[in-house]
């Protein structure tokens, strides 16, 4: 099982070493035999141990291996056709495809890792891999932003294992060496005997977490990075790392729940509300597709931060699929709609012809209605389910109006990010000038699986499922 | 009583040796022919001999001020830890008697710099104050973390007590004091990184400026200080960061001491020989780093307790 | 004995921050990184614990040695810039220093009182990872922030070691695995830069 679960990401690995132009269509078929391990993965019975204590499969992170997945074929597909749109030598694709595939292998082991070292581990390997994919790009931002991600990324990630050896510091001395296993630190929390180190630790992971995924003070720098680079990394970063990273959160802040659930809470609260508060101004001023798209991704991911540690567990993960299948769909899309550095705005989705083309744009402007959360959109399903979960939270304290108010300016906050988007999705469609345009099989292939992913969110069999998970 | 006195002397007559030794080393590490190691004494005696000329420009306190260059120093020589156990030591003076003996030599030796009216010596005196200014609290912050490490704020005392009882415990501040003190006595004896003893080119003099203008008596009696002010430097570091050796009897014990000079004398002409001399504006780096290490010591010392 | 080496190792660590030369930086590194390995032998002795042994030898033949060197081969290959002025000037970086140490101390000192043995480290540690921090900020150029980085994974190693008493070897291997990795990447990195100005 395991071995069926690095093969894809190992075959790609190797066949990058081939000169020949060849190899690009089986690599996108064969990121199609993921499926097997993870669908089998999700039907086996949890927990179902995969390496001893270290792999663990449970059903988080059965679901979110399987969302990181199709966004992994998702993407596969979509880089058969990157030449097409940017400039990028044969070298630098094949280069490209190696790291794509390290990427991949760190992420499965993030996510299905149940020891914090190895979560460390795969996210580090993940982010390293990632500082080579920017600089694909050969031009001097790409150049300067992949350097800005190793330096801020390592930071991050040495932040996070601070945090991680706080922690360990704090458990050690009721569980020895296991004091790193995510399930075993979890059933004995109550018992740790120095909650408040325990807590620094868990502020520490926290606010490196917060830095990688873009939330106050960090805004821009993952903007400015998707901006940079080519539009895969953009799709990798919003489907794949922020899925290792948001289970992480989830890990550890399920652990913090049970040590003091007031201070999670009021921590977590605090610095969500700040960085929806600080992007949705930024997102109102934003120029470009991938800015825009970026910042909406931390939004989204402070908002599934929110609903988890609220313990609205089911309105997070469906957020969280949501998002996983919208926005790497949105920044492919993005990649063909500003292909051949077309960075205009104004009339983007308009001169798509033919079938491809009505096709693409029709799912475009799905996308961008969906990410609003418009109504049937599983986003929309999510946020009632959220909010609901933060009333009932507060419910049962004293700061019922408290957090009606502040639910209230949050979606006050939402609702200038809908002005912004649904402005744009006018300027897109119906201003501007009308030029042919081309859109390829592959990636309208990848947005239809994406599509297709979505609806299946809103299916009741995979709600279910979500609302078993604890 | 008798110990303390031929400690003393032995250190006078020790101190010209010490710079000889330095320069003599510093020779042979870089393949020339070392010259004797009793060039300093030679040099003395032939000063002594010299005419003395003094400049028509000058006050009276060219005169005095060779003296008093020297004679603060000759009383911190009395104030110097003990070399052998046992032995007679004034236990009172503290960090800053010592930095303010020393200062006030200095003091004097940028007044006599000052009083020929040349240019090179105001440039002189005017270098001398800039680094003395930073050198200060960085000698009183060490000394006194030190002390207080040894439970004492008297640094005859505090040598004792380092002897008796070496604060293993609080090591690394020991140590940041320790690497403090060393750029200090650097710094203050005018050795390589800061200034160059051996060079007259008028951009990067700062000692041998101030004393260009003097001969004869009054250059022998100036050069002696030099010499006293690195045996001092020496012997504070020696008693108060390397406190071993002095439980054995007295002969034995004092030429442990000696040996503990030397070996310090020879780091610094180890170090001499592989450092460039610091541009003058870079020198405030290297004293900012002591004044770290200090503080450093310090607050180790008392938040931490290592 | 821990004590003088823990000395050294944050002595090292504020000795960098002052060079303004990368050879130098390099070398205070790799001086840093070897009083780290010799902390981990003796740590690991006293406890009896032989994957901290593994781990030290590893330290300073890796760390000490390894990266240095590497590093150096890297800076001739590609003609690094070797003179790295601080961006912070040295009157601000003698005040702001002892303030960091100072904040840090006692922002660990509650820290410290849970932890019952090796609870100065612990202080040390934690001050020496806002220093590499510091070492990051203070550098527009690339060399030294890779230096920075290092040292800030040294700081976060004193921390496992004397923190929890070594984590366990798999982590710790994994993070020399990443460690190796970084270092391949930045090869790459540079590598592409030459290739573009050639």
């Amino acid at each position: 099982m395991l071995e069926l679960l690095f093969l894809p990401a190992l075959i790609i690995f190797g066949l990058s070493f081939i000169k020949s132009r060849k190899t690009h269509k089986p690599l996108a078929f064969i990121s199609f035999f993921i499926l097997i391990p993870t669908a089998e993965l999700l039907r086996l019975p949890k927990p179902f141990h995969l390496l001893g204590d270290y792999l663990v499969v449970d059903d988080l992170n059965a679901y979110v291996l399987f969302v990181s997945s199709i966004v992994g074929i998702g993407v596969a597909l979509a880089l058969m056709t990157l030449d097409k749109h940017v400039e990028v030598s044969k070298n630098a694709y094949r280069r490209f495809y190696r790291f794509f595939a390290i990427f991949w292998v760190g992420l499965i082991f993030s996510i299905l890792s149940n020891h914090m070292g190895i979560y460390w581990i795969g996210l580090e390997l993940a982010t390293l891999s990632t500082v080579y994919m920017i600089k694909t790009n050969h031009s001097n931002a790409a150049h300067k932003e992949a350097w800005n991600y190793m330096i801020v990324g390592a930071i991050a990630i040495s932040l996070i294992l601070f945090g991680i050896i706080l922690i360990y510091a704090s458990a050690k001395p009721i569980l020895g060496e296991d004091a790193m296993n995510f399930n075993l630190l979890l059933a004995h929390a109550k018992e740790i005997k120095s909650p408040f180190l325990f807590e620094i630790g868990f502020a520490v992971v926290s606010v490196g977490m917060f830095v990688k995924m873009g939330f106050f003070p960090m805004n821009l720098w993952l903007a400015n990075i998707e901006r940079a680079s080519f539009y895969p990394v953009a799709a990798l970063f919003s489907g794949i790392l922020e899925s290792a990273v948001i289970i992480g959160f989830f890990r550890f802040s399920k652990i913090a729940m049970e040590v003091n659930y007031d201070h999670l809470f009021t921590f977590v609260f605090i610095y969500t509300v700040l960085t929806i508060f600080i992007v949705s101004f930024l997102i109102f001023r934003t120029k470009d597709f991938m800015r825009l798209f970026s910042l909406s991704g931390v939004e989204h991911m402070a908002l599934i931060a929110l609903f988890w540690v609220s313990g609205g567990t089911f309105a997070a993960l469906l957020h969280f699929g949501a998002h996983a299948f919208l926005k790497p769909a949105l920044f492919l899309s993005t990649g063909v709609l500003e292909s051949n550095g077309k960075y205009r705005i104004a009339g983007a989705l308009r001169g798509y012809k033919g079938k491809k083309g009505t096709l693409f744009w029709f799912l475009v402007s799905l996308f961008l209605l969906a990410v609003i959360s418009l109504p049937p959109s599983p986003m929309f399903f999510s946020e009632i389910y959220g909010f609901g979960a933060m009333i009932n939270v507060a419910k049962h304290g004293y700061h019922l109006l408290a957090m009606m108010a502040a639910i209230l300016i949050l979606l006050i906050l939402l609702s200038i990010i809908f002005y912004k988007f649904i402005e744009v999705y006018q300027s897109m469609k119906y201003e501007g000038e009308v030029h042919s345009k081309k859109v390829y099989a592959s990636e309208l292939f990848s947005l239809v699986i994406f599509a297709f992913a979505l609806i299946a969110l809103i299916m009741p069999p995979v709600m279910n499922y979500l609302k078993g998970i604890l | 009583m008798i110990i303390y006195v031929t400690t003393i002397a032995v250190l006078l007559l020790l101190a010209p040796l010490l710079l000889s030794f330095i320069k003599s080393l510093k020779m042979v590490l870089l393949f020339k022919r070392p010259s004797s190691l009793l060039q300093g004494y030679r040099n003395f005696s032939k000063l002594m001999k010299k005419e003395t000329i003094i400049s028509q420009e000058t006050s009276s306190i060219t005169t005095y001020a060779p003296f008093l260059v020297l004679s603060p120093l000759l009383v911190t020589m009395f104030f110097l830890p003990p070399v052998v156990h046992g032995a007679f030591y004034v236990s009172f003076v503290d960090a800053f008697t010592i930095t303010g003996l020393l200062s006030l030599s200095t003091f004097f030796l940028m007044l006599l710099g000052l009083d020929s009216a040349s240019a090179f010596g105001g440039m002189g005196s005017s270098r001398e104050a800039f680094i003395s200014a930073l050198v200060e609290p960085a000698m009183v912050l060490t000394v006194f973390s030190v002390s207080m490490m040894a439970g004492d704020l008297g640094i005859g005392q505090a040598g004792v007590n380092l002897a008796e009882h070496f604060p293993k415990e609080h090591m690394a501040s020991f140590l940041f004091a320790g690497i403090s003190f060393f750029i200090l006595l650097i710094a203050e004896n005018g050795r390589i990184p800061v200034d160059n003893p051996e060079t007259h080119l008028e951009l990067t003099m700062v000692h041998e400026a101030m004393i260009l203008d003097l001969s004869g008596v009054y250059l022998a009696i100036i050069e002696t200080a030099a010499s006293v002010k690195f045996v001092i430097f020496a012997s504070l570091f020696v008693s108060l960061f390397i406190p071993l050796g002095l439980q054995y009897s007295a002969p034995v014990a004092i030429l442990i001491f000696i040996a503990k000079l030397f070996g310090v004398a020879v780091a610094v002409a180890l170090l001499e020989v592989n450092t460039a001399k610091l541009r003058l504006f870079k020198v405030p780096n290297l004293l900012g780093i002591s004044i770290v290490f200090a503080f450093l010591s310090l607050i180790t010392f008392y938040v931490l307790g290592a | 004995m821990v004590d003088f080496f823990i000395g050294l190792f944050l002595a090292s660590l504020i000795t960098a921050l002052f060079t303004t030369r990368l050879y130098r930086l390099l070398m205070w590194y790799s001086f840093n990184s070897f009083t780290l390995g010799v902390l981990a032998l003796l740590i690991g002795m006293k406890l009896q614990d032989n994957a901290m042994l593994i781990t030290g030898i590893a330290t300073i033949l890796i760390k000490a040695v390894g990266i240095p060197y590497f590093l150096k081969s890297f800076s001739q290959k590609f003609h690094f810039v070797r003179q790295i002025t601080p961006e912070i000037k040295v009157q601000y970086a003698i005040m702001l220093i002892p303030a960091i140490l100072v904040f840090t101390f006692y922002l660990a000192e509650p820290i410290t009182n849970m932890i019952a043995n090796n609870s100065n480290y612990v202080a040390i540690s934690i001050s020496s990872l806002f220093l590499s921090l510091l070492l990051m900020m203070e550098h527009k150029n690339v060399a030294p922030k890779i230096i920075g980085f290092l040292s800030m994974e040294n700081s976060l190693f004193l921390l496992g070691i004397t923190a929890t008493d070594g984590m366990p070897m798999l982590v710790e291997l994994g993070i020399f695995f990443d460690l190796l990795m970084a270092i391949i990447v930045i090869n790459l990195l540079f590598h592409r830069e030459e290739m573009k100005n050639a």
